[in-house]
This record gives structure tokens, C-alpha cells and sequence, in this order.
């Protein structure tokens, strides 16, 4: 019986856990099916980061000839070509882009601010304000997601024209100003709806760790409110916070993805799956020019398949009764 | 009902109230600042300013918008949801209450078929699990959940219509074997998410002292599963099963879209693009109070189930 041994031989002698985090990511790296979906999710981002150094050609480089249109994939065009003539695997490369930004903001606005904030506001504070943010949530929750988000922005595209060609003229942002606003306009009709799952997580967990000793002993010792929340409570909120947000992540780029199919979203010259499906996703088009829906489709649906995966995978890692909510 | 329930179901209502009051005006005033309106969409190209302002008079869009708001409250505490701009001058109840029908119908066709997969196949993916079965049947049917319905569409149309010529494509009313294929669609990528819930609900029942009991009395693996394990398992199903009924009438607008089905999901699109000020607002205020009275339906239909479960002690204040 070591009595003054080092943390690690304790470890080695099981007398106490190693930290969660440890356990957590070996026991990741040791499923091969979530070892799969971040080999993907690691191409699909450095691609669409990467996206102008990659790209073989100018996303918008149109050539309108009959041969140039169209085209199967060839050693020259390797997705083939789009309706314009354009090079389809560059405009891939550039919509993966679209969606790594749309759900980065997302997820930094909705998923951090509002959803970690509000969950952790929620379940310390406890109260009037906890019932008030998770009744809200709950409505919120319950609403036709999909009307909303397309009555928020049909109503907001037309209205905000005149803010986008002032943009245009008056600052450096050009040609990017159409796109930038209305990407603005797609995450804010996502955002308000964004919050909810993430936040009920953090507040559950919140509650009870609320009420562990070590919390009632920093309380006891006079620490801050912010000190308590950020350096004891926190962390143990972190890691179901990120198992929520792996797992909706397929669900909010597809927000993005929906809206832009509709012409909602980006629009073309910008590029964004959505846009790229819906030019190719009839089924006489499709019966013609098969490459062009699965060139474009294809790696957002393995994108959604892998956070889906890897979501799962995770969420099996902690107690597998966090799927049920009675 | 236990006297706590009647309380706490009336709490929960109240609460729907200032929320719902809420985003009634939200919506309201969004739509209405907007600029082009439903008038601009009925005459288009016709556009005469003359005609223009007759119109607006005649739909009392010419009023302020608190005005306009009040006058709709005021006919919707009559049960009048407004009238329908695109479909001229039909009101709104008319023009959605016939394609909900049709939407409900698809959507709890399709609900079945999602419940009638899923459970199952959570309960075997439980069985098996430690194996690499389990999480094999959880990812397959996951990979299906990836596609989204408009990628989906074009790819079995092409397969099943015209390369194999099973079925056929227009929209024959809903009960033809056109439907064979949107209700797949519709039902097939819910399969991996009931799956995944049945799945832990039956881990978490597996620990308890029944089932050991039952198999120390020796009774056959198969009577164990179907009725100690499933049935007890099933009880969590209920939240999910009733929060999905309330999504089943908000129809699928892609899998309308693309199969020509005259529901709701395709006229909601319609309506938010012309604009269709009343329709929209009828459709996201039946939306959204469906939604608060399936939660509270799930609420009592739990507390028959199990009287256990005390209302309101356990959600604290």
C-alpha cells in the first residue's frame, strides 16, 4: 500500500480514477466507427478551410459552351462540371466552407452564449429565472421550426436589399456584402432555435453539481458567484455540453443546407450545398447528368453522417440513461 | 385526476398563454413591415396604385399595424383565422384545414411504420449490445437519418419510377400506391432516432431486480425480453411517441414538393414566399398550440400510466 506515492502510481494501482477527460478520449479512440467519422470530418474541415489553396479552379469561372457544361468528371474536372460550365469540386470545396462558417457562428452564438449561458444562469440561479428560461424553451422548442425560419427570412431578404447594395458601395466588403448579409440573416433565424437542447443539458447537469460539497465548501469560503460557476461548476458541464453539440451539429448545417435548396440561403454565385443540390436535384436532371447530384450531395451527407456517428459514439460513452429524458 | 394534476396542468396552459401571446405578435409585426405585401403579389404584374389602394382597404392592411393586430386578435378569440391572399379570398381555415388533413394522414402513416421499426430494432441493438452488431444496426439505420429528403427524392424516383417502373409518380390522393414511396421517405431516417431512445431505455431496464428475478424463475429468454424487458422499456416511448404527433400535421414540405402531395408543408412554403400574411400566422399558432397540448396530454397519460410519477414534485418550483 503505497501511502505517499505519486498520482500516477495511484492511477497505476486503480486506488483512484484518472481524470474523466483521459478515460473519455481513449475510450473514443478505441471505437473504430467514431475513429472513421473524425478521419472525415478532419478532411471535409481542412478542405473547406483550405478551400483557395485547394481548389483546382475559380469557383465562378464560368464557360458557357455546349462540351464545357455539363461535363462528367474527368481527370481535368474530377466532380465534372455544373450547368455554367463551372468547375463542380472547386464549388464544393467553397460550399464545404459556407458550412463550416454557418455552423461555427451558430454554435459560437447560439450554442455558447445563449445555450451554456442561459443553461448555467437557468440552473444556479434557480427561481423565477430558471422556470422563465426553460418554459420559454420549451415553447420555443415546440414551434414549426421549419415556418418560422422560412417566414423569418423570406420577410428579412427582400427588406434588407437596400442595407446589402450600401454595404456594397460604401465599405470594402464589395461583391461579399450581398452574401455576408444574407448569411446573416439564415443565422439569425437559426440562432433563437439553437439554444434550447444545449441549455437544457448544461442546467440539468448544473443542478447537480450544484449541490456537491466541494460547490457548498467554495460557497462556505466566500467565493464569487463567477468563481464558482467558471472554475467549479463548469467543468463538469463541459464535456455533456459538447456531447449535445456534437450530436445537433448534423441538424444545424442542415438548417443552412434547407434554406439555401430553397433559395432562402446563399444564393448562387455563392456557393453552399444546398444551392448545389437544388440545381441538380431533379430526377430528369439527374437521370441525365447523374454526377451532378452526387458530386454535390455526397460529402454533406457523409458530413451529417459522421457528426451523427460521432455524436452518437459519445453520448454511448457517458451513461447510456442520458438518452432518456422522462 | 389527482388534484396536483389538475393544478399542474392548468399552470403549464397558463404559461403557454404570454408565450404564445408573444410570438403572435412577433410574427405579426415581421410580416407586416416587410416590405411587398400580399397585395403587391395579387396584382404582380398588373401592379396600378389605384387598384393597389382598394385592396389594401379591402384587406385593412391600410391601417396601422397595432390596429390590424388588435382587429385579428379580436376575430381569432371568434374562432376566425383570417382570410387567404393567395387563394383569393378563401379563408384561411378553408384553405389549410383540407392539406393538414392530408399531411396528418401521410405523417401518422408514416409515424407507424417509424414505431413499428424502431422499436425493435432498439430492443435488439440493446440485446446485442458488447457486440459489434449493436453499434452496426445503430449506424445503419443512422446513415439513412444523413440523407436529406430532397437529395433522397430524385435518387428513388430515378431507381424506383423510371429505371424499374414499380410505381408511379403524380399524386393520386393518399391512399394509392403512389404514397408507397414519400411514406418510406417520411418514416425510414426517424428509424435510427427511436431506436437509439428504445435502446437505452431497455439498458437502463435490464439492471433491474425483475428481470433477474424472472430469469431466476426460469421462464424462456423470449417471454423475458417481449414482456418484462420491452413492455417496461416502452414507458419513456410515450414522450417521444406524443411529441412526435404534433409534428406529423406541420407536414413535409421537401417530400411534398417533390412528389407534387397537396399538404401543408407544401402550402406553408407557398404562403411564406407570396406572402400570405393570415395563413401563415393560422399555420404557426396551430403549430405551436398543438406542441403545449401534447405535452400536457403526455403529462396526464404518464401520471395514469405509473402513478408514481407526481406532477410538478419532481420539476421542482
Amino acid at each position: 500500500m503505497a501511502i505517499a506515492g505519486t498520482a500516477d502510481d495511484l492511477y497505476a494501482a486503480g486506488e483512484i480514477a484518472r481524470p474523466r477527460r483521459y478515460r473519455t478520449l481513449r475510450a473514443l479512440l478505441r471505437k473504430k466507427i467514431a475513429m472513421i467519422a473524425i478521419f472525415y470530418l478532419v478532411i471535409f474541415y481542412s478542405a473547406g478551410i483550405f478551400a483557395p489553396l485547394v481548389a483546382p479552379y475559380d469557383p465562378n469561372d464560368q464557360e458557357l459552351t455546349v462540351e464545357a457544361r455539363r461535363q462528367p468528371p474527368s481527370s481535368e474536372h474530377i466532380f465534372g462540371t455544373d450547368g455554367l460550365g463551372r468547375d463542380l469540386f472547386s464549388r464544393v470545396l467553397y460550399a464545404a466552407r459556407t458550412t463550416i462558417l454557418f455552423t461555427l457562428v451558430v454554435i459560437l452564438t447560439g450554442g455558447l452564449i445563449l445555450g451554456l449561458g442561459l443553461g448555467l444562469l437557468a440552473g444556479y440561479r434557480g427561481g423565477w429565472v430558471d422556470t422563465a428560461i426553460m418554459r420559454i424553451g420549451e415553447v420555443l422548442g415546440g414551434l414549426p421550426t421549419l415556418i418560422l425560419m422560412l417566414a423569418i427570412t423570406a420577410s428579412f431578404r427582400t427588406r434588407i436589399n437596400g442595407l446589402s447594395f450600401w454595404l456594397e458601395d460604401h465599405t470594402w466588403l464589395g461583391d461579399d456584402a450581398k452574401t455576408l448579409v444574407k448569411f446573416t440573416i439564415i443565422v439569425g433565424a437559426s440562432v433563437p432555435f439553437a439554444w434550447i437542447g444545449s441549455s437544457r443539458i448544461v442546467r440539468g447537469q448544473t443542478l447537480s453539481i450544484r449541490e456537491s460539497s466541494f460547490v457548498l465548501a467554495a460557497e462556505a469560503m466566500g467565493a464569487s458567484t463567477w468563481r464558482i460557476v467558471t472554475r467549479h461548476i463548469l467543468p463538469g458541464v463541459m464535456p455533456l455540453f459538447v456531447v449535445g453539440l456534437s450530436a445537433s451539429m448534423a441538424g444545424i448545417a442542415g438548417a443552412e443546407v434547407a434554406l439555401s435548396y430553397l433559395g432562402l440561403g446563399i444564393d448562387p454565385p455563392g456557393a453552399s450545398f444546398g444551392n448545389l443540390i437544388s440545381d441538380a436535384g431533379f430526377v430528369r436532371t439527374f437521370e441525365q447528368y447523374p454526377h451532378l447530384l452526387l458530386a454535390s450531395s455526397m460529402p454533406v451527407v457523409f458530413f451529417f453522417f459522421s457528426w451523427n456517428l460521432l455524436g452518437d459514439a459519445l453520448v454511448d460513452l457517458f451513461e447510456p440513461r442520458t438518452h432518456t429524458q422522462g | 385526476m389527482a388534484p396536483g394534476l389538475l393544478g399542474y396542468t392548468i399552470r403549464r396552459l397558463l404559461w403557454a398563454i404570454p408565450v404564445l401571446f408573444v410570438i403572435s405578435v412577433i410574427v405579426f409585426y415581421m410580416l407586416r413591415l416587410a416590405p411587398g405585401d400580399p397585395v403587391d403579389a395579387i396584382l404582380a404584374k398588373n401592379y396600378q396604385e389605384e387598384q393597389a389602394q382598394i385592396l389594401r382597404k379591402k384587406y385593412g392592411y391600410d391601417q396601422p399595424v397595432h390596429i390590424q393586430y388588435i382587429k385579428y386578435m379580436n376575430n381569432l378569440a371568434r374562432g376566425d383565422l383570417g382570410i387567404s391572399t393567395r387563394h383569393r379570398d378563401f379563408t384561411a381555415s378553408e384553405v389549410i384545414l383540407p392539406k393538414i388533413w392530408v399531411s396528418t394522414q401521410i405523417g401518422f402513416m408514416a409515424l407507424i411504420i417509424t414505431f413499428a421499426l424502431g422499436i425493435p430494432v432498439g430492443v435488439y441493438a440493446a440485446m446485442a449490445r458488447g457486440t459489434f452488431l449493436d453499434p452496426l444496426t445503430i449506424s445503419s439505420w443512422l446513415a439513412l437519418d444523413a440523407i436529406p429528403a430532397f437529395v433522397m427524392v430524385p435518387l428513388v424516383q430515378w431507381l424506383f419510377a423510371l429505371k424499374l417502373g414499380i410505381v408511379g409518380l403524380g399524386y393520386q390522393g393518399v391512399w394509392s400506391s403512389h404514397m408507397i414511396l414519400p411514406v418510406l421517405i417520411l418514416s425510414l431516417p426517424g428509424v435510427a432516432g427511436v431506436a437509439r431512445l428504445m435502446r437505452a431505455s431497455v439498458i437502463s431496464v435490464l439492471n433491474e431486480d425483475y428481470i433477474r428475478t424472472a430469469r431466476a424463475k426460469g421462464l424462456k429468454e423470449q417471454t423475458v425480453v417481449i414482456t418484462h424487458i420491452t413492455r417496461n422499456a416502452l414507458l419513456p416511448m410515450i414522450t417521444v411517441i406524443g411529441l412526435s404527433l404534433p409534428g406529423i400535421t406541420a407536414g413535409a414540405l421537401f417530400v411534398e414538393q417533390l412528389f407534387g402531395i397537396p399538404g401543408i408543408g407544401q402550402e406553408s412554403l407557398a404562403a411564406v414566399l407570396a406572402p400570405d400574411f393570415d395563413v401563415i400566422l393560422a399555420l404557426v399558432l396551430f403549430g405551436s398550440f398543438l406542441f403545449v397540448m401534447a405535452n400536457v396530454v403526455i403529462d396526464i397519460v404518464y401520471s395514469v400510466v405509473d402513478p408514481r410519477i407526481r406532477l410538478g414534485a419532481a420539476r421542482g418550483s
